[in-house]
């Protein structure tokens, strides 16, 4: 992710009160969020994510959970390492 | 089918020293995400060994469709999914509990995505998981919304890469993954659930 774009944090805030406790696009939200991590987002995505993003509990929440799943995925997942057996036999085959 | 990643249909020409050459170079750095590819694919080690064999071989059979500079790494995996659609899906041992055109049908219908989806679980109970049960969430997914995980959070793809390795349009891309991950998050959440993570 662009490391110009910060995670917002809920627990900061003094200014909380002022935050708005329900999305009216939450929908839309979701989609730019998604861009966001996957690195895909437009420059108008980035505007709209960096001037909202800080004022909107359910995004902020939806932005945690998104990016916790995509990180889960790909660090806790086990990678196996390709069967030595396989190796061999495709190497003897393109060499036969 | 066998094309390179470009649109058009190249044909280089390779000596045989070059065909090892390149098949060692750029091919088989990527041998074990292709393996892991095909695990999750199929869901089955044995079927898993054999789309990898088979791929590797295809891939060796038509090299001269593969275009030195461009990515390696997708164009593999392009062939991988094709040889799955083709020779494996059929024969998979995966019960096939949902129907993919239905349930895409479904995700799809304009109800669906005007509706703000939301799925109560929180990044705290995902963060409780460990892989295994991530694992299990994502394997419980029907496979084409898999495959679109699998390709973007697993082994990075853009989406410009996945919309080739998979012959569909990127806004496609788009929505299938949008769609993949609320599902995901269900499967999460029944997880999450099941261990009192969510309480």
């Amino acid at each position: 992710m662009n490391a110009s774009l910060t995670t917002p944090s809920v627990e900061e805030g003094a200014e909380k009160q002022n935050m708005k406790h329900t999305c009216e696009h939450h929908a839309e939200c979701m989609k730019i969020i998604q861009s966001i991590l996957d690195d895909e987002a437009t420059e108008a995505e980035k505007d709209h994510f960096r001037e909202n993003m800080d004022k909107c509990i359910p995004c902020i929440e939806s932005y945690r959970l998104e990016k916790c799943i995509k990180d889960s995925l790909n660090l806790k997942i086990e990678k196996k390492p390709c069967p030595q057996s396989i190796l061999n036999t495709i190497i003897s085959k393109i060499n036969s | 089918m066998l094309v390179a990643m470009s649109e058009k249909l190249t044909t280089n020409e390779y000596t045989d020293d070059l065909r090892y050459e390149v098949f060692n170079r750029e091919f088989m750095p990527h041998i074990d995400s292709m393996y892991n590819f095909a695990f999750r694919l199929t869901m089955d080690e044995d079927d898993a060994n054999d789309l990898v064999q088979d791929t590797y071989l295809k891939a060796f059979r038509f090299i001269s469709s593969f275009e030195q500079g461009t990515n390696a790494k997708a164009w593999l995996f392009r062939i991988l999914k094709n040889s799955f659609i083709n020779d494996y899906r059929k024969k998979s041992k995966e019960p096939s509990k949902v129907d993919y055109q239905e349930v895409e049908t479904t995700y799809n219908s304009e109800e669906a995505s005007d509706t703000t989806y939301t799925v109560d679980l929180r990044a705290d109970a995902v963060q409780e998981l460990i892989g295994d049960e991530v694992a299990n969430a994502l394997n419980a997914l029907p496979v084409d919304f898999r495959t679109v995980i699998i390709l973007c959070d697993i082994e990075g793809f853009t989406y410009e890469e996945m919309a080739k390795i998979l012959d569909i349009p990127i806004g496609t891309v788009r929505s299938r993954l949008h769609r993949a991950r609320n599902l995901l998050k269900e499967k999460l959440k029944s997880y999450a659930s099941s261990m009192g993570y969510d309480s």
